[in-house]
């Protein structure tokens, strides 16, 4: 069977490598070459890729040199102290506590559990909306009537309540808690799309040459929804710090003792922090704008670099 | 023996509604074709939009459910998902699409898209992957600078060549061709055409040729199927079709290819509205009450037509006479 093809045509094992060469030359160039151009095209994206880098790695690294149960003790002799001082470079809140490590710690917890939600509950969502839009039928009948009923519980009543009942949690379940609500928006999207990605000839053509419904799913169509993915994930992952501040803010958050985004801010849920002692919450706010704008910047350039009638890096194809 | 035996293929859709959803009425797309493919040979498969076409081909190579009705392959009914896997029939039978565009995977480069039926199949290493996929961008008449490109850097001939050659790739014995020029200009078509006949001498491929165009089907094949409203109207070589057409939709279909000849454009135009007003008249014998077209006639060994009841008798009767003759 092998004879017949070779029969035909001129090429042999010697040319390989000659060819392979004048192929590679001739390469596409490949996905990050292509988004790191964007990047350099659009400047203000660049500048939030690198804070946004740059503040995760600092606050990971600078929380490992604070001792936490020792920064959240009482000091009297702080009592909102001013910030800019040698000791207290934000200052310090009624418990005479440093505003800088809190937000340090905060950070790096609210950021982590933002991390940890939108890799659980985007990757569970990816899978069910591909599986689900592919199968089709009673699959999807079945599959989509979970997803309905997920959605009508609502949702921040029923985490207050099992945060409350559960005696004792940490950052980790908290995520996993919160990883079971928030799935059912990415499942929905990329199901949509799935579905129109699925009656395309591609994927029969995949079938016809043998490929199994699976390696379909996630070799076939994912990379082809890839840009929906990328920027529903950037997206999420704002919306998923948001989503543990806010429980914080209101209490229910990270158990007490454990600085995060959302306790500074509480912080402004007194009156009187908000005109006297503005730097007990607003580092931690300007802090969550930031870090939101950043990420959607970010986002922008990957939809962009993923769809090349909007890119604005260098032609290089 | 035949290479490949379709049965009274039927596909139906169902159409549902009222309450509960119940199915109310079945489309027809498919209501039973039945004909055979020999080895090495091109069986040409015509009819209009919305015919039948392209679902009798999609039920043969199992990418549609077949409602009922038997497609014979090694003397097994590959209806069922369960023979296909066992006998590895898409190893056997490929198919090329419509639209070169959206049957190559826009994300994979063009060596990923040809080696896919290889890495299902052949299992090779990467060194004789890629050899054959170079091989096989040679027999199509590309570069081996396609290696690393994506499709949409591809012209229309191009694209449909590359897929021609991830079709071949496993040296299939049955090719499904679903319209494989419709999409492109007539210098491509020709191109590809020609190229498509060029791999059958080459590796005695059988075709399954799914057309429109009149032209390019009386080029590429021996036999000649007519479709319509999910059933076959007309079967024979390509001389009882295009010289001896006996039913009013083969002839009106014949009657519209067009004519270049300029100087007799008065009278093709007579002619086509004659063939017109014959269709229109004799329509309603010709169909029965729900529009479909009766059973096939054996008019000659070679030629089978859908003729009405009252033409069928007196075929029926002819042949018995010819039977006792010989």
């Amino acid at each position: 069977m092998k004879r017949d093809i070779e029969d035909v045509t001129s090429i042999s094992a010697a040319d390989l490598e000659k060819l392979s060469k004048e192929a590679a030359a001739e390469a596409t160039p490949s996905r990050a070459k292509i988004m790191w151009g964007e990047f350099k095209a659009d400047k203000p994206a660049m500048a939030s890729l690198f804070i946004l880098i740059f503040f995760i790695l600092f606050v990971i690294v600078a929380s490992m040199f604070i001792n936490t149960p020792k920064m959240m003790e009482t000091n009297l002799m702080g009592y909102y102290a001013k910030p800019f001082t040698p000791e207290y470079w934000l200052g310090a809140d009624s418990g005479g506590r440093s505003i800088a490590k809190e937000l340090i710690v905060g950070s790096r917890n609210s950021i982590s559990i933002a991390i940890g939600l939108t890799i659980i509950s985007s990757t569970f969502g990816i899978c069910w909306g591909l599986i689900s839009g592919y199968y089709g039928g009673m699959v999807d009948l079945a599959m989509q009537r979970v997803y309905d009923f997920m959605m009508i519980i609502p949702m921040l009543m029923t985490i207050i309540v099992i945060v409350t009942i559960i005696p004792h949690y940490n950052a980790i379940t908290l995520t996993l808690i919160l990883s079971i609500f928030y799935w059912m928006g990415t499942s929905r999207l990329i199901r949509s799309r799935t579905l129109a990605e699925s009656q395309k000839d591609y994927v029969a053509a995949s079938k016809t040459s043998g490929t199994g419904n699976l390696k379909i799913i996630f070799r076939e169509i994912m990379p082809n929804i890839s840009s929906l993915i990328i920027v529903d994930t950037t997206l999420s992952f704002a919306e998923n710090i948001g989503v543990e501040t806010g429980l914080s803010f209101l209490g229910f958050g990270l158990p007490m003792g454990t600085p995060s985004l959302g306790t500074l801010i509480a912080n402004a849920n007194d009156p009187e922090n908000i005109t006297g002692y503005w730097w007990t919450w607003f580092p931690a706010a300007l802090e969550i704008i930031v870090l939101c704008l950043s990420i959607s910047y970010i986002g922008q350039v990957m939809r962009r670099a993923t769809n090349a009638a909007q890119r604005r890096g260098k032609q290089q194809d | 023996m035949s290479l490949i035996e379709i049965n009274d293929l039927k596909v139906h859709y169902p159409i549902r509604g009222g309450f509960w959803n119940r199915i109310v009425d079945n489309v027809k797309a498919v209501d039973g074709v039945t004909f055979n493919i020999e080895a090495g040979e091109t069986y040409g498969l015509v009819g209009e939009s919305g015919s039948g076409k392209s679902t009798t081909a999609k039920a043969i190579i199992g990418l549609e459910k077949a409602t009922s009705g038997t497609v014979m392959y090694k003397g097994k009914d590959v209806t069922k998902g369960e023979n296909r896997r066992k006998l590895d029939y898409n190893h056997d039978v490929q198919m090329i699409f419509q639209d070169s565009l959206s049957s190559l995977n826009p994300r994979k480069r063009i060596e990923d898209v040809i080696a896919e039926p290889l890495r299902n199949f052949e299992h090779l290493d990467k060194e004789e992957e890629k050899l054959r996929v170079l091989q096989l961008l040679d027999i199509v008449g590309l570069d081996a600078d396609a290696l690393y490109k994506y499709p949409h850097q591809f012209s229309g001939g191009q694209r449909q060549r590359i897929g021609v050659a991830r079709a071949v790739a496993t040296h299939p014995k049955l090719i499904i061709a679903d319209e494989p020029v419709s999409a492109l200009d007539l210098s491509v078509q020709a191109q590809v055409l020609n190229f498509m006949k060029k791999i059958q001498r080459q590796f005695g491929i059988s075709y399954l040729f799914i057309s429109h165009d009149l032209g390019v089907v009386r080029h590429m094949c021996k036999n000649i199927a007519i479709m319509t409203r999910g059933r076959i109207v007309e079967v024979g070589t390509r001389d009882d079709i295009y010289n001896n057409p006996m039913h009013i939709y083969t002839k009106r279909l014949l009657a519209a290819i067009p004519e270049t000849n300029v100087n007799h454009r008065e009278e093709h135009r007579k002619h086509r509205l004659e063939i017109e007003k014959i269709y229109q008249e004799q329509q309603a014998t010709y169909y029965d009450k729900d529009g479909m077209a009766f059973p096939l006639v054996k008019v000659s060994p070679t030629h089978s037509v859908a003729l009405p009841p009252h033409l069928a008798k007196e075929f029926e009767q002819q042949s018995e006479n010819e039977g006792v003759n010989v």
